[in-house]
């Protein structure tokens, strides 16, 4: 089932006088369930895509259809609203709030969608560290807390409110790479468990190892896309 | 709920930020309480000086002399009879009154010459509608018909004279001829007032209508009542009874005097001085908004991501100023009180400090000031501080939330 498509998408960034493209007319169609990465050079256009696909920028041209709904002309509330409800971010420097505790930066993103009791809540959060390993670690802050143990509290996050989209730009960036991958198999379980789609950009070839769909960027075009039938980490 | 939980732990993020932010805006409220304190109780001592040292409660003078006193004239007196002192005595909640007369001395000791008013007055009358007496500090106050005067003390101390040493009045009658009046001086007082210790010379009133030419007229009455804060309709009351008489006389309450006017408005001037204090510490909350969105960028991006509307990331910038702002009032209010208290109880001696005359700048007062309470300059505060905050913080707050997603989080 098609999550999302894009259509001749184009970005173009004005630096003073001068245009900067970005996406020079981006096709892509992701379904619901994938978990797909994006590569690609620096400045190729990767974090523009995924910015974009994420409510967080508009295109300067082009459409984007989101579980069926064109999003490109939507105003900044009515992305926002989007965002709230069915995309969840995990960023490479995992932007938690440093004075709220893993449960809470968890709770956080769940408190502000849905109207549940706070005992639902309370399942919810803790069933979703639990997910990321995180059992018994709820009460410490992010600076009590190592770099991967940091990222599984942001995929935790992202998750916790059930998005239908997650997105990550470049996860593994600051973590070594057994935490890479313990992050990765983490994620993995998730799309596997909650049929939760992932999009992420990256760089690093372990994390293209473990991506079904490997999407590669280059001066804001696509130029090459490859599926993998299986994706198996866990044996 | 859960915002306020955040704003809450954020301001548990700098303590110490937090706490000097919230120390200025204390420090501004107990400024201000302490010094609107003061200046109620200066302005109660000012206002109670000149009831019990000068004019009463009420004053009775024909209106064109009343515009011209300050100049202290001879024309537009009133006829001191038997008519108007009986009508004065109708006045609701009257005590007593007293007719007095002001006029143009210059004081000579026989070697110096100083300008001053003369105030012809009966001794008795006046003793029963201001607090004379005891502040007699020597000799007595003179009986009609005695060539005798009363000083001030700091009038002797300047021309420095003594008890029954001779002085001279050189004066001018109606018709503008000079004139004097040889008295010993019978009497010092030291009053709180310091205008009358230093600038009247008292006279008995059958003496200075004599020297004056002026027959048995006065410049006004002075009316005593038994309370300063009576109705205002007392007064309107007694203008139409003086206006069914014919007779040109207007009733002026405390209230209506110079003196009280110039207090309120240094009153205004030094409220002006207190909120730009007050816009200090609202530069203070400002401030420290828009360090902590600066420092807090990245989390505004994660928030916007997460799909935070603009206001709701408004609302937890300006929960954490109105914590500061809450934190400062009570800090504010308690050291405000314990202030008040202090000095309300045991005032205050400027000439502790320095050896100052608070009569050089207008006021009225030798003695120590007494702070006095005012619970809704409190109440104010407190909630001044609070909306202060408030405010202070939409614009910074609104200026982060209007971020865009994308900058704030890669820091662009």
């Amino acid at each position: 089932m098609k999550l999302l498509s894009l259509k001749n998408v184009s970005k173009i960034y004005n630096q003073g006088k001068i245009e900067v493209p970005a996406l020079r007319g981006v096709n892509l169609e992701i379904d619901t369930g994938e978990f797909t990465t994006v590569f690609g050079p620096s400045g190729s256009g990767k974090t523009t895509l995924l910015n974009i696909i994420g409510c967080l920028d508009k295109p300067t041209d082009g459409i984007i259809k989101f579980d069926g709904n064109n999003i490109a002309d939507l105003d900044k509330s009515e992305l926002a609203a989007i965002r709230r409800k069915n995309i969840g971010f995990v960023f490479q420097s995992y932007n938690l709030i440093p004075v709220l505790t893993a449960y809470e930066n968890v709770e956080f993103a769940v408190k502000i969608v849905d109207h549940l009791t706070k005992k639902e809540i309370r399942e919810r959060v803790l069933k979703m560290l639990s997910l990321v390993g995180l059992e018994g670690l709820e009460d410490r802050k992010p600076n009590e807390l190592s770099g991967g143990q940091k990222q599984r509290v942001a995929i935790a996050r992202a998750l916790v409110k059930e998005p239908k989209l997650v997105l990550a730009d470049e996860p593994s960036a600051n973590l070594d790479s057994k935490t890479s991958e313990d992050v990765l198999e983490i994620m993995l379980k998730m799309n596997k468990e909650l049929n939760t789609t992932f999009l992420f950009s990256t760089h690093d070839p372990l994390v293209m190892d473990y991506a079904q769909r490997k999407i590669e960027i280059k001066d804001g075009l696509i130029s090459k896309d490859e599926r993998r039938e299986k994706v198996d980490v866990f044996n | 709920m859960f915002l306020i939980k955040l704003s809450l732990k954020n301001l548990l993020r700098h303590k110490k930020r937090t706490i000097i932010t919230a120390a200025i805006i204390a420090w501004a409220i107990f400024f201000y309480v302490t010094f609107d304190s003061f200046l109620l109780g200066m302005n109660d001592m000012v206002f109670q000086n000149i009831i019990d040292y000068e004019y009463g409660h009420v004053q009775v003078a024909n209106q064109t002399y009343w515009n011209e006193k300050d100049e202290l004239p001879l024309e537009n007196l009133i006829l001191n009879n038997q008519s108007i002192n009986q009508s004065l005595t109708k006045i609701e909640g009257y005590q007593s009154h007293a007719s007095q007369l002001n006029f143009q001395v210059r004081l000579n000791d026989g070697v110096n010459e100083t300008p001053v008013i003369g105030r012809g007055i009966n001794s008795n009358q006046t003793l029963s509608v201001l607090d004379y007496e005891q502040y007699l500090e020597e000799g007595e106050f003179f009986k009609p018909g005695e060539y005798k005067v009363v000083l001030g003390k700091r009038l002797t101390e300047v021309m420095n004279l003594s008890l029954g040493d001779y002085v001279t009045l050189l004066t001018r009658t109606e018709s503008d001829t000079f004139n004097t009046i040889d008295a010993e001086i019978g009497g010092i007082i030291n009053t709180p007032n310091p205008s009358i210790n230093q600038n009247v010379v008292f006279v008995p009133l059958d003496i200075a209508q004599s020297a004056l030419n002026i027959d048995n007229r006065v410049s006004h009455y002075i009316v005593k009542l038994n309370n300063k804060n009576f109705n205002s309709n007392i007064i309107n009351s007694f203008q139409s009874t003086l206006n069914d008489q014919n007779n040109n006389l207007n009733v002026y309450s405390w209230r209506d005097l110079d003196e009280v006017s110039i207090t309120k408005s240094k009153q205004a001037g030094n409220t002006m001085i207190l909120l730009i204090v007050l816009t200090i510490a609202a530069i203070g909350i400002i401030n420290i908004v828009i360090l902590a969105a600066l420092e807090r960028m990245e989390e505004i991006g994660m928030m916007k991501a997460l799909g935070l509307k603009e206001n709701e990331i408004i609302f937890t910038f300006v929960a954490e100023s109105t914590g500061i702002g809450i934190l400062g009032g009570i800090f504010g209010i308690i050291l405000g009180a314990v202030s008040v208290y202090f000095f309300s109880n045991f005032g205050l001696d400027f000439s502790m400090f320095i050896d100052i005359d608070m009569s050089t700048f207008g006021i009225p007062i030798v003695s120590k000031i007494y702070g006095v309470w005012n619970p809704w300059t409190f109440v104010y505060m407190f909630f001044f501080a609070i909306f202060g905050s408030m405010l202070a913080s939409i614009l910074p707050a609104r200026w982060a939330a209007k971020k865009d997603p994308v900058d704030a989080i890669y820091r662009r």
